[in-house]
């Protein structure tokens, strides 16, 4: 007997691309020489906002072969500043270009007055931090004209004034937003361990009908706490947790994001194999 | 809220852990560190990935205190970091005056990073100026967007092109004049070469908005009518380089 797929009835995602990988400059000449194994490449947006030379020509040679998605380190979807027009229009030049199914960023701010950390950084999760990343994401997706996805980031801190936890947070700013969920499964690991609650609620608290893509990713176990660094492969406690994911949501498009140490791409193909194992075993009800 | 916070993150002010949560485990203090460090080394990391050959020159010791000391000293307004270390070479002409090659080698590395994506437009070659026709010549001509020029007073290329090579850097040497260095991306490629007082002279000119007759007028005038000949050259060589475009 076949089984139901999570969030059908309230299902708002996108068609499933299947499996993908991080676009990093390491790469490119293995996918310009010859077809990948690979369904789809997520590129960071900031990376190919430049004025043109070999970024922008390398982007252009390998989206001509492979579908592609766009994500975002800038956007500062949390700042309680306006958002930057400039970014805005940059962000939306390269989306008329690339075409990428889809645009993501993260539930994050990085600077204010005129100041850039240039770092993912933490918010508050309480109403007025709510109503504020929802009026942004709502003007960022009427500027752009499409529905934007939001990652989970990982974090250090936890705010005085959070009066609610980061799940609850992210279920009802996708719904009055109306937009859709990029899960970073090692971001909720990461943010687990370093506060102290269990993953399995994160996940059952999210709503699985708005969880378009899946980041996989390494990190850095400092003991007391761990650090979210893409500079190695994805651990064991990772895996199990995808493997909840994918057993929860049903097939969603996942990706590998390597950032630092970067290995040869057939390393990352065999990792991503081993996702597309996980993800077949725990989602093979919904193909009966 | 958000600016106490990044005060806390960018300054150290101990003022942003009254906003979040301690614990016996990790501590308030120690959580905000993992975004102060965060900071700079992103900054850092950027300096070091922007400024290679410097950072190769100078060792990774000398250079983090370097770049240390100018992420202390120059907040990040720009919203990508592509950007952040436009002023290195300044900070470190003012800082470092008796070591003039640190600023030369950090300007290099800067232009040949520029003209690594600088804007693509569609640089004058032969087929192109034989498609235009013999009215080319008269036309306002202007230098493609990865085009820099720099006045050295040191040794500063051969130091970097040695660096490079990963060879020994010959030892640092003041030039008797000023020499001029012209970057610009040939295809993808940043490339470099020295080039004469006259040649540079006729590049200011051409970036000026010169067309090819009045540079072949001026350069004759001072030079004499065997100037043409070599004005001719430098244009085969401009040509083949992709270093002019049309200004119009």
């Amino acid at each position: 007997m076949s089984k139901t797929m999570p969030g059908t009835k309230d299902r708002n995602t996108l068609a499933y691309p299947g499996f993908g990988l991080g676009l990093r400059p390491d790469h490119y000449r293995d996918f310009l020489d010859g077809p990948q194994p690979v369904e789809w490449l997520e590129i960071i947006s900031e990376n190919f906002m430049v004025p043109g030379g070999k970024p922008l020509a390398m982007l252009d040679a390998i989206r001509a072969d492979y579908p592609m998605v766009l994500h975002g380190v800038s956007l500062s979807i949390g700042s309680v500043e306006p958002l930057d027009r400039g970014y805005l229009a940059e962000l939306k030049a390269l989306a008329e270009r690339v075409e990428p199914l889809w645009v993501s960023d993260h539930l994050c701010w990085t600077g204010i007055n005129a100041h850039n950390s240039h770092d993912l950084l933490p918010l508050p999760y309480d109403a007025p931090t709510l109503d504020c990343v929802i009026d942004n994401i709502s003007r960022v997706q009427d500027y752009l004209g499409r529905r934007i996805l939001i990652e989970n980031p990982s974090s250090y801190v936890t705010f005085r004034a959070s009066d609610r936890s980061e799940w609850e947070f992210l279920a009802e700013m996708a719904t009055r937003a109306d937009c859709l969920l990029l899960l970073d499964v090692n971001n909720i690991y990461v943010s687990a361990r370093n506060h102290g609650f269990h993953p399995h609620d994160y996940l059952v608290g999210l709503p699985a009908g708005r969880v378009q893509q899946i980041h996989l990713a390494g990190h850095s176990d400092m003991g007391d706490y761990v650090i979210d660094t893409h500079d190695a492969d994805v651990c064991d406690a990772v895996w199990e947790l995808y493997a909840d994911a994918c057993g929860l949501f049903g097939p969603v498009a996942t990706m590998i994001e390597r950032d630092d140490d970067i290995p040869p791409l057939a390393a990352l193909i065999a990792e991503l194999d081993h996702a597309r194992a996980v993800a077949a075993r725990m989602c093979e009800p919904y193909y009966v | 809220m958000q600016a106490r916070f990044l005060t806390g993150v960018i300054d150290g002010a101990a003022v942003a852990e009254a906003l979040i949560v301690d614990d016996d485990i990790v501590g308030a203090r120690q959580r905000l560190d993992i975004y102060r460090h965060n900071y700079r080394a992103s900054l850092t990391g950027v300096l070091a990935d922007h400024f290679a050959r410097l950072l190769a020159y100078l060792g990774d010791e000398q250079f983090g205190r370097v770049a240390r000391a100018y992420v202390a000293a120059h907040r990040s307004s720009t919203r990508n970091l592509r950007y952040y270390g436009g002023e290195f070479a300044a900070f470190l002409a003012q800082n470092f005056p008796e070591d003039g090659e640190l600023a030369e080698l950090a300007m290099l590395d800067g232009a040949l990073r520029a003209a690594f994506d600088a804007a693509d437009v569609a640089a004058l070659d032969a087929a192109r100026v034989g498609a235009l026709g013999d009215g080319w010549i008269d036309r306002a001509l202007s230098l493609h967007p990865s085009v820099r020029l720099l006045d050295f007073r040191y040794n500063s290329a051969a130091i970097w092109s040695a660096l490079d090579g990963d060879r020994e850097p010959p030892p640092v040497t003041q030039l008797p004049g000023r020499v001029r260095l012209l970057i610009w991306r040939c295809g993808q490629q940043p490339s470099f070469r020295s080039l004469s007082m006259d040649e540079g002279a006729a590049l200011d000119q051409l970036a000026a908005g010169c067309s090819f007759t009045a540079l072949c007028a001026r350069t004759i005038a001072v030079a004499g009518d065997r100037a043409a000949a070599t004005v001719a050259d430098w244009l085969g060589i401009w040509l083949a380089d992709g270093i002019l475009v049309a200004a119009d």
